[in-house]
């Protein structure tokens, strides 16, 4: 019952250094010996990349609150179309996923509807306010998989530090939205060449890179790991590079906008190119790719982050930050990195598997025997042209619609279980 | 394919400009009133000009402007582009002149409307006649013209071409314009 | 060459030819109002809405007269007057204005790009009467005409802007303007407002009034806000005013046909004396004829492009 035999595919397992062709074997939702098969069914993968499923540690499901941008049913089938196997679940909710109760909610609705692995990620305090601390041991109790305020940033110092000193008695990684607010009250777009040309009020870049900098003496001081969500800067890279040098557990994470665009895209006054952290200039996008290639930045996350047409269709000022990104993540990225050589496909598959994987501390993220059968399976070559009106999220949010991309998506499967599957 | 055909030469063209003069004076010898020609943007003011020096030269001294109506155009927003607009110089106060308005060809007539209006925007002239070099013979307007150099009759889906200035395209005359 | 667009958002769109275009359109149309009849009638049967969600009287009434004398017909709309309060979208109020059949929308708005947004979703011609922090194309045109008026040219031509450079959109479509017709720019004023990023465009920057105003042609001082002083932007007015302000003996070490230029409303004596600001070299209030030919022209020249 239930087992498959992938032939053929190009296994790419970078925690276990594997790059080459073969067979994996699926029975009963795990990995197995292709020999124990019995009557699987057999699918031809030739010319397709095989590894284990893509996990993003940061998605915005809107479930509950905001229903009409996305749900956790159809975000789930949104990542299932990228490739992810697993989702982590951020917490800024309405109401916020703050307490045991409301990780049981999204456990619920998540065994009803969900077709991959949704992973709830609680909030560092109350509301996310950055005010009190949250019942963070409830939370672990509960199931969630990190702590995160993520929208918003924690101002008091003497508050965060208590968080991840408590934080680390639980065994939760802190996963943590960089904002230095004054420095980006009002703020639109990055602040810069383009943000005084166009008249609109500047993110700073040191917003980011204070907090940045807090983390790294905070991780270092309490020996925990703080893991840097949407890096945007150069200088947040150079940091992140210089403290993990040193051994101290920090992380970080870029989106595939922040890869791909810069600030100069605002001039069209799409608010789809609006995002908190704001794209920045190219030179901080160099830096990203350098921090993605030299394997500062561990983890590719998109921030995937609903919204209906009519709260994104108004004033860019009026807009709110955020786009989606599951269903272009590997396309863009594999097209942007990949295709001119920046990276290769086994560090991509890093970025996207075992980077995240350590993020939250799950080990031996690979396709040995035993493991869970969490398989993606993408055509390198496969070009077309990405229709947001084909997506499966519900909000059509992005600014890489009409974008021609390389790289598809054919087969997610999770637990053994085909839950998307595209020509194958 | 755009086919040009010359109806009249330059020479037969300049005879009939001398002509226009001729009873541009005679018509007005008798008046006290100051009389001035005023060109209509474009060919209307090169032929007000010679109009004027021959004027000049038979001794009757007239003042002389030029008016452009874009801005009286009865087809602003439904034409998908609109015409330049030209420089209008009336440097003479129009109230109780007698004005004889410029133009190359007299086709629907709408362009003498816009010209009246934009004219009497001026002031109040006296008295206003009408001088074209060539009249098509059936304005889309109950306006007609009181000094006529030849009388044209084609389709209306034809246009009637002044050339003042012989170039190296195109030899000075009146042309049928076909596409 | 022809007009071929159907909104006028900002003059970074534009290239030199299309603002001389427009300059050389309005100096017929500043005839018109010499007139004694001060009216044509171009615009006859057209409908103009002037939507102006931020408040303002001289635009507005500029904008008011430009379209009165080319006989159009005018519905005003404020923001507060709007259905925008009750929670519509801005898409959805113009929307409902142009189903109502109205050929032209003029407006301002607090958003940046909010003009840019609205016209690709419009068939209507829309104007920008002054969009956020970011352009404001009729007095940046308005300035142009003036200078040009004045100086003939702008090969060459030094021209400084001094003020709140980095909250202004009158400096920005200036600024536009100014580079592509050939002048040289300097912007100066505190280092807090004017951000050094406009030197990437070929512009100079300086934080001396002195420095600034020596060998300037032409001297375009900005209005500055008194708000900014609670951002911090800056201690306080009489600071302001007493390093960047011009005042008479400023004049002294100006060029002698200098032109003062202020796109109003002028602090008297914050940074612009009274006693320049009504003297020989002021054409400040030529700025707010010439604004009215320069208005009628884009009106005309947008209302006559609708495809």
């Amino acid at each position: 019952m239930n087992e498959l035999l992938l032939k053929n595919a190009r296994i790419i397992d970078p925690a276990r250094n594997i790059d080459k062709v073969g067979d994996i074997a699926v029975a009963n939702g795990v990995i197995v010996d292709a020999a124990e098969l019995k009557a699987p069914e057999v699918i031809d993968l030739t010319g397709k990349v095989l590894s284990r499923g893509f996990i993003d540690v940061h998605v915005h499901l809107r479930q509950p609150g905001n229903t009409a941008a996305e749900t956790i049913a159809t975000g789930s089938m949104a990542a299932a179309a990228g490739g992810f196997t697993s989702i982590v679940a951020m917490p800024n909710t309405s109401p916020s996923a703050d307490t045991a109760g409301a990780i049981e909610y999204l456990h619920r609705i998540a065994a009803e509807q969900a077709v991959v692995k949704v992973l709830p990620c609680g909030n560092m305090t109350k509301g996310g306010k950055g005010e009190e601390m949250a019942g963070i041991g409830s939370l672990k109790k509960a199931g969630v998989v990190a702590l995160s305020d993520d929208g918003k940033c924690i101002q008091d110092h003497g508050l965060m530090r208590h968080v991840v000193e408590y934080a680390k008695s639980f065994n939760l990684p802190i996963m943590d939205h960089c904002e230095e607010t004054t420095l980006a009250a009002g703020g639109v777009m990055n602040e810069g060449k383009w943000s005084v040309l166009l008249g609109m009020n500047g993110i700073s870049k040191a917003s980011e890179e204070l907090i940045i900098a807090r983390n790294i003496i905070f991780a270092r001081e309490i020996g925990w790991k703080i893991h840097m969500q949407h890096v945007s800067t150069r200088e947040s890279v150079d940091m992140i590079r210089r403290a993990r040098a040193k051994g101290i557990p920090v992380t970080g994470e870029a989106t595939p906008h922040h890869l791909t665009l810069t600030d100069e895209c605002v001039k069209k006054f799409d608010t789809n190119y609006k995002m908190n952290p704001p794209l920045r200039s190219e030179d901080d996008r160099q830096a990203l790719i350098e921090g993605v290639a030299d394997g500062t930045i561990t983890v590719i996350a998109t921030d995937h982050a609903p919204h209906t047409e009519t709260a994104k269709l108004v004033e860019f000022d009026h807009a709110p930050f955020g786009i989606i990104g599951l269903e272009t993540a590997l396309p863009v990225c594999f097209t942007q990195l990949v295709v001119p050589g920046i990276i290769s496909i086994p560090q991509l598959i890093a970025k996207m598997t075992v980077g995240p994987a350590e993020v939250l501390g799950i080990g031996n993220y690979d396709l040995s025997a035993g493991n869970a059968a969490d398989i993606t399976v993408f055509d390198p070559e496969a070009e077309y042209v990405v229709d947001k009106n084909k997506f499966y999220s519900k909000s059509r949010n992005t600014p890489f619609d009409g974008m021609s991309v390389r790289g598809q998506i054919n087969l997610t499967i999770v637990d053994g279980k085909i839950v998307y599957r595209q020509g194958c | 394919m755009t086919s040009y055909v010359k109806l009249f030469d330059a020479g037969k063209m300049m005879a009939a400009v001398r002509e226009l003069a001729g009873r541009i004076a005679g018509h007005f010898a008798s008046s006290d009133r100051e009389i001035a020609l005023v060109g209509i943007h474009q060919l209307g003011v090169p032929l007000a000009r010679l109009l004027h020096e021959e004027l000049e030269k038979m001794g009757r001294k007239a003042e002389f402007g030029m008016l452009d109506i874009t801005m009286y155009r009865d087809d602003i927003g439904t034409r998908s582009l609109l015409p330049m607009i030209h420089e209008t110089v009336i440097p003479f106060d129009v109230n109780d002149k007698e004005i004889i308005l410029v133009d190359d060809v007299l086709s629907t007539g709408r362009t003498i409307r816009a010209a009246l209006d934009a004219l009497t925007d001026y002031g109040r002239p006296g008295l206003i006649r009408l001088a074209v070099l060539v009249d098509r013979g059936e304005p889309e307007f109950p306006i007609r013209a009181d000094f006529v150099g030849f009388e044209v009759s084609l389709p209306a889906e034809r246009k009637v071409l002044v050339n003042f200035e012989s170039s190296e395209n195109m030899e000075a005359g009146i042309y049928d314009v076909k596409w | 060459m022809q007009w071929k667009r159907k909104d006028l958002l900002g003059l970074y769109d534009l290239s030199a030819e299309e603002i001389t275009y427009i300059l050389d359109t309005a100096a017929e149309f500043k005839k018109v109002s010499e007139r004694r009849v001060k009216k044509v009638p171009a615009l006859r049967g057209m409908t103009v809405v002037n939507f102006f969600v931020e408040p303002s009287t001289r635009t507005r009434v500029s904008f008011e007269l430009a379209e009165q004398r080319l006989s159009a017909d005018i519905v005003n709309m404020q923001a507060q007057a709007s259905s925008l309060l009750k929670g519509e979208t801005l898409l959805d109020t113009v929307k409902n204005i142009e189903a109502l059949q109205v050929d032209l929308v003029v407006m301002r708005h607090s958003a940046t790009g909010a003009q840019n947004f609205i016209a690709d979703r419009l068939k209507c011609g829309v104007i920008n009467a002054g969009d956020g922090a970011h352009e404001h194309p009729t007095q940046g045109l308005l300035d142009l005409f003036t200078i040009r008026e004045k100086k003939g040219g702008f090969k060459g031509l030094n021209v400084s802007i001094i003020g709140d450079i980095l909250h202004s959109r009158v400096a920005r479509s200036n600024i536009w303007g100014l580079l592509k017709l050939g002048a040289n720019v300097t912007l100066a004023g505190p280092s807090t407002l004017v951000p050094r990023e406009f030197e990437e465009i070929g512009v100079r920057v300086c934080h001396n009034l002195k420095d600034a105003v020596e060998n300037a042609d032409v001297v375009n001082l900005l209005r500055i806000q008194h708000e900014r002083q609670n951002n911090g932007f800056f201690p306080g007015i009489g600071e302001y005013s007493s390093h960047f302000g011009v005042k008479a003996a400023t004049m002294d070490y100006m060029r002698p046909d200098v032109l003062i230029m202020h796109p109003g409303p002028i602090n008297r004596d914050v940074e612009l004396a009274g006693e320049v600001a009504d003297g020989p070299n002021s054409v400040i209030l030529e700025q707010v004829t010439n604004g009215l030919a320069v208005r009628m022209a884009v009106l005309f020249l947008v209302a006559g492009c609708r495809k």
